[in-house]
């Protein structure tokens, strides 16, 4: 990211338009409420122009890197907020496809297949591995804590994540059907 | 180790995947993870699941004011730096103090105090770049000041245990970091370099992985004032202030 040594504030608002919603996106569903999800995104972007030479292309890719650093972010607030429950639906396909295909652009289509995928992985999940799934990202639970929520044996959590996982996996590898 | 065991530590890389593995269990994992491709590839291959999740959740939109607030502030912080830049070129131009660093950065004092290796006496940084290279232990030391042809500067560092040997070649106000016998990282780590000036650490923005062969460099953009280029193994992402001891330390000549 080039823009972030010359300090380009035009370009960091063109990356914005173009993460921004995923990122806004994720805090959301982290956190639950609009306010706190604006917070987040605000402090993660303004951390990202700040120091967000850090990123590394050979980890993967600008997005995927953003993304995570909004989680992190978002993840610490709720950490912060004692005995507060992530909130855990998992239903975005009526808007996904409520946008007009002629509106995507190559790169969004891709990422538009991706989230096809993984909903599909999800929703083809048992309820018990999509669950501990859930926990673990959008909650920021350890394995653990899991197992003490759901007041199961530690090593029954540990292998539904790993099958869970690997079924997503998966299907990514496969494509869609 | 047999195949139970085995099974036991790929869970624990799905765990690690997708950042639910006990925290006290990270070290050991990242440890087995160093020495085993099974568990390497497997956290390769389970890498891409974890990083399409939050591609799949419900599309909310930002409202727009939230891109207000966000631009204004980018564009105060833009406005103020290039305000800061033009002060310090007018307090160079006239002898007088530089500016303070515009990044994050770490006492060097507070970075060892934060690396448990503290129960001794930080000198201001007169040689302190020599002390660190010794508490550091297996890192190179150096061995050439001031080699180079035209305008350029080089400073090399032999290796040492770890069998890493390091190089900064200063050219005007920029360097180029060179090292080499560097091992293959961990899955989720990278190396940064840390310049130091006046007893501060800073960050240097670009993160940076060897090659098949051991070789990684890097450029820092500006060397001036600089008594001090490190280098440390950080996660993926790089962090605000080193979390190890330097693998390789390269004190420069000022």
């Amino acid at each position: 990211m080039p823009w972030i040594g010359r300090r380009d504030a035009e370009a960091f608002e063109v990356f914005y338009d173009r993460h921004g919603g995923a990122a806004y996106s994720l805090a959301y569903r982290i956190l639950g409420e609009r306010g706190a999800a604006e917070d987040c995104i605000q402090e993660a972007f303004i951390s990202i122009w700040r120091t967000g030479g850090r990123f590394d292309p050979t980890r993967g890719s600008v997005r995927s890197w953003t993304l995570s650093i909004v989680r992190n972010r978002a993840i610490d607030v709720l950490r912060s907020r004692a005995g507060k429950a992530p909130k855990l639906t998992f239903d975005d396909e009526e808007i996904l496809e409520s946008r007009p295909s002629g509106e995507l652009t190559e790169e969004e289509a891709m990422r538009h297949e991706t989230a096809t995928e993984v909903r599909g992985a999800l929703s083809q999940l048992p309820d018990e591995q999509s669950k501990v799934i859930q926990l673990a990202y959008f909650g920021g639970f350890s394995q653990s804590e899991i197992a003490a929520m759901l007041s199961l044996p530690l090593g029954t959590v540990k292998g539904r994540m790993r099958l869970g996982l690997e079924k997503i996996r998966g299907e990514l590898a496969e494509g869609p059907a | 180790m047999n195949a139970n065991e085995h099974d036991r530590r790929l869970e624990e890389v799905a765990a690690y995947a997708i950042g639910a593995l006990d925290p006290g269990q990270v070290a050991e994992l990242e440890r087995h993870l160093a020495g085993c491709g099974r568990c390497q590839e497997e956290l390769r291959w389970l890498s891409p699941a974890v990083r399409a999740l939050p591609e799949a959740v419900e599309r909310q939109a930002p409202p727009p004011e939230l891109r207000r607030r966000l631009m204004a502030e980018v564009r105060s912080d833009a406005a103020a730096e290039e305000e800061r830049g033009g002060a310090a070129e007018t307090r160079g131009a006239r002898g007088e103090e530089r500016r303070e660093p515009a990044r994050s950065h770490v006492g060097l004092g507070e970075w060892l105090r934060g690396l448990n290796v503290g129960g001794l006496t930080w000198k201001p940084l007169a040689g302190l770049a020599l002390v660190v290279l010794a508490i550091a232990g297996g890192i190179g030391y150096a061995v050439g000041n001031g080699g180079g042809s035209g305008g350029a500067h080089t400073t090399e560092v032999e290796p040492g245990a770890n069998g890493i040997a390091a190089k900064v070649v200063t050219e005007d106000d920029r360097g180029e970091l060179h090292l080499a016998g560097v091992k293959p990282l961990p899955q989720g780590r990278v190396l940064e370099a840390w310049v130091e000036r006046d007893g501060i650490v800073e960050a240097v923005p670009a993160l940076f992985a060897p090659d098949q062969a051991g070789r990684a460099s890097t450029t820092i953009e500006s060397m001036k004032d600089v008594t001090a280029v490190m280098v440390t193994r950080e996660p993926a992402g790089g962090s605000d202030k080193p979390t190890a001891k330097p693998i390789v330390e390269v004190p420069i000549e000022t």
